[in-house]
């Protein structure tokens, strides 16, 4: 009886097993873009983190704050010092849902048009966000994922001090570049 | 004497002016020329994350690491930039030193003994250091 047993939760963890489509990534790209007559400011990130469960379309992200890397040093001191306060809040996090794709959609080259929707949390302030972007697999067999949004500074309880809030856009654009292996 | 005061305040206004510019188009160094706060083994640094990562936020997030290891794989080159990861014996997380890809050493290759600057940004699924430069 308990080998039966055992024999069917064998059976169905692998069964399990063989319908999870599951993505994920160590080296996603993640910048933020803000423009005003007065500065242009952009920064990137190399290493965050995704994994996509292409069977649910679940995705979960994951960016070490302190790993934005702007052009000009002092722009980054601040940006982690006095905006989004890394020593506080080091990482920012993302976990939604991708719609508009199949497990099947990603097992042949081509790029989909998807939404995604979920809550974004930084500076220990969680809010609810929706974008369109775009999924597929390339040529190469990475699943890649792309979206472009904005959100506000002051959603996330950032503060903008007087005497820059001129050089700072008052919505900033995030733009996410994924590339995804199967695990 | 007003000529002097006149160009004493001017003096400090080009000075002011100059600093500023200077402060404010200032661009990240070298890690190679930064002093590094610690010496640490890999596999510690990662333990260090591990057992208490609120404590290791403090301890080393944005500061200059010099980390020594193993290296356990040299990754193909990704938007000019080319991750090295130490080897932590854990084999699902490591040490990731993300260097500029002009910076990597054709002679680092798996399991070579490694010393390693670079500041620490954190745990995700591995410890990830930027800005790395190798020391001889």
């Amino acid at each position: 009886m308990t080998r039966n047993l055992l024999i069917t939760a064998a059976l169905l963890a692998s069964l399990t097993a063989s319908a999870q489509e599951r993505y994920a990534t160590r080296t996603g790209h993640i910048s933020f873009h803000s423009d005003t007559p007065m500065e242009k400011i952009e920064a990137h990130n190399h290493k965050a983190t995704s994994v996509f469960d292409a069977t649910t379309g679940a995705i979960e992200m994951a960016v070490l704050m302190k790993g934005f890397e702007f052009e000009k040093a002092l722009m980054q001191e601040h940006f982690n010092e006095n905006y989004v306060e890394s020593d506080k809040f080091p990482k920012a996090t993302f976990k939604g849902k991708i719609t508009g794709i199949t497990a099947e959609d990603l097992k042949k080259p081509g790029s989909h048009a998807v939404t995604v929707e979920g809550d974004l949390t930084m500076h220990g302030v969680t809010k609810p966000v929706k974008a369109t972007g775009t999924m597929g697999m390339e040529p190469t067999g990475a699943i890649r994922a792309t979206s472009t949004f904005s959100i506000k500074p002051e959603d996330y309880n950032i503060a903008i001090p007087g005497m820059v809030r001129d050089n700072i856009a008052k919505e900033i654009a995030i733009k996410v570049e994924v590339d995804h292996t199967k695990m | 004497m007003k000529r002097i005061v006149i160009l004493i305040a001017l003096l400090a206004v080009i000075g002011g002016g100059w600093y500023a510019w200077r402060e404010y188009n200032r661009t990240a160094g070298p890690t190679s020329e930064l002093e590094a706060a610690e010496a640490i083994e890999a596999a510690a640094l990662l333990q260090a994350y591990t057992a208490d990562e609120n404590a290791a936020n403090a301890r080393f997030n944005g500061k200059v690491l010099l980390v020594s290891g193993t290296v356990r794989e040299v990754k193909a080159p990704e938007n000019g930039l080319v991750d090295v990861v130490l080897e932590t014996g854990d084999p699902l997380a490591g040490v990731v030193c993300q260097f500029a890809q002009a910076d990597v050493p054709s002679a680092l290759t798996a399991g070579a003994p490694a010393r390693i600057k670079g500041i620490s940004t954190g745990l995700l699924m591995d410890v990830v250091l930027q800005r790395c430069a190798i020391v001889e």
